[in-house]
């Protein structure tokens, strides 16, 4: 049912909510509306209607699934054909302002709306964060170099997402000229101008060219390092608990049971699907997680949730950090029960593991002590969130996650 | 659907321009063959599965 989306929206969310219920992009809706309201106020007034008879309503749970590709031309065709049939219609009929005012206000708006969405559009998650080499290797090369060009079309589709609407801008520039009379006085300012810029370019050009490669080559390093980072988090959190596990242990069975499971969990993480007992839901995956502990440790551990939500890649770090508090918990509590609490109401999820054991000095861990710095906190960091550790000798420990998300 | 109304619709206000009850200059029928294509494209970009 089509509802104002107040959560999302501007002004009184009837563009969000036309978005929303046909899974439009809202840049191309709310441009719709600013074109409309050139042609004798129709857009002003076809807003004001639907904030009048739409009822409000709120975004609701989870993303919505636009449409991509052919569809969303079309759509963004037809709607740009309809609103132009508007416009000459008014023209027709004399409600109209000029045509120098009209036309550029339109390019504008339609090209400074390609250019804002290009810019203010989230960076797609690249298909893979494997080497090529390495996809090439484990997924034959026809894989490698169908994810190549896969990555090589969403960067000329944001270009000329880009390049358009630069384009449309500059139009309207020239429409105006062109409709005021100034093109002829304006042509001589632009050629001083083509000049200044070609002979900068040809002086700049190189130390441009040196920054570009300089940045791209900081951004992969630092890329590189968090990936890193990751791994070693990853390794901290599942082969060397277990390993240690495996020297504490007597019994065979056991140990041979621990090698089993820890062989399944980095086979799936080595595939890139969920640890067997992840995936899906916030809450399960943190009893899951509880319930590995509790065996492995064999100390109570209680979970309470309130309020869930799907698990993306961030909150999949909240649950992998959450799971580290537990298990650090468990082995140095002393054996005092575990307690998580975990909230994800609105934009925010939380997650607070307490236990009433001795305590530690938070100051004193030493830094090549990954547990605590690199699984808890650099985690939550690198996905965007924080984590904060309240423990003092004697009175118990603490670790709050905090995440922000959309 | 909507592209064999749009059409028809087209279809009908040429025949009426071609009898002499309607005199379609470009000032109308700008407008008329810009809002079909349009609805035309609209329809079968909303039609397709998100």
């Amino acid at each position: 049912m089509l509802r104002r989306d107040r959560d999302q929206g501007w002004l009184g969310g009837v563009a969000a909510g036309i978005a929303r219920r046909f899974g439009v992009d809202v840049s191309l809706v709310r441009l719709a509306f600013v074109v409309a309201a050139a042609a004798g106020g129709v857009g002003v007034a076809a807003y004001a209607l639907g904030w009048l008879l739409i009822p409000a309503g709120d975004s609701g749970p989870g993303r919505v699934r636009i449409r991509t590709g052919r569809a969303a031309v079309e759509v963004a065709l037809g709607t740009g054909l309809l609103l132009v049939a508007v416009l000459l219609t008014f023209r027709e009929l004399g409600l109209w302002l000029s045509d120098a005012a009209v036309w550029p206000l339109v390019l504008v708006a339609a090209g400074g709306a390609l250019i804002w969405r290009q810019s203010t559009e989230e960076p797609a998650a690249p298909p893979t964060l494997r080497p090529p080499d390495r996809v090439a290797r484990e997924e034959g090369p026809a894989t490698a170099t169908a994810i190549s060009r896969e990555e090589g079309r969403r960067a000329a589709a944001a270009i000329s997402r880009t390049g358009v609407g630069i384009a449309l801008v500059v139009a309207a520039g020239l429409v105006f000229l062109q409709a005021t009379g100034a093109l002829g006085a304006a042509r001589d300012v632009l050629l001083g101008i083509v000049a200044v810029v070609v002979v900068l370019g040809v002086i700049f050009a190189p130390w441009v060219v040196r920054l570009v490669r300089s940045l791209t080559q900081e951004r992969a390093e630092r890329i590189r390092s968090q990936e890193r980072a990751e791994v070693a988090a990853h390794l901290h959190d599942s082969v060397l608990q277990t390993l240690a596990m495996v020297q504490r242990s007597d019994d065979p069975t056991e140990v041979a049971a621990l090698a089993r499971r820890q062989e399944r969990e980095l086979r799936a993480w080595l595939a890139g699907r969920p640890a067997p007992g992840q995936g899906g839901r916030l809450a399960s995956a943190l009893e899951a997680a509880a319930a590995e502990v509790e065996e492995q440790h064999g100390v109570p551990v209680e979970v309470v949730a309130v309020g869930d939500r799907d698990l993306d890649q961030a909150h999949e770090a909240v649950v992998a950090a959450a799971r580290e508090a537990m298990t650090n918990a468990a082995k140095f509590g002393a054996g005092s029960p575990v307690d998580v609490y975990a909230e994800s109401n609105g934009g925010r999820t939380q997650v607070f593991v307490r236990d009433r054991g001795p305590g530690f000095d938070t100051a004193a861990v030493p830094p090549d002590r990954r547990g605590v710095s690199e699984s808890i906190v650099g985690r939550m960091e690198r996905h965007g969130g924080r984590a904060r550790v309240t423990s003092a000798p004697g009175s118990g420990t603490e670790v709050e996650l905090v995440l922000d998300h959309s | 659907m909507v592209a064999g109304a749009a059409v028809v619709a087209l279809g009908v206000l040429l025949l009426l321009d071609a009898g002499g009850t309607l005199d379609l200059h470009f000032g109308v029928l700008g407008p008329v063959v810009c809002a079909a294509l349009g609805a035309i494209l609209l329809a079968s970009g909303l039609s397709r599965p998100r």
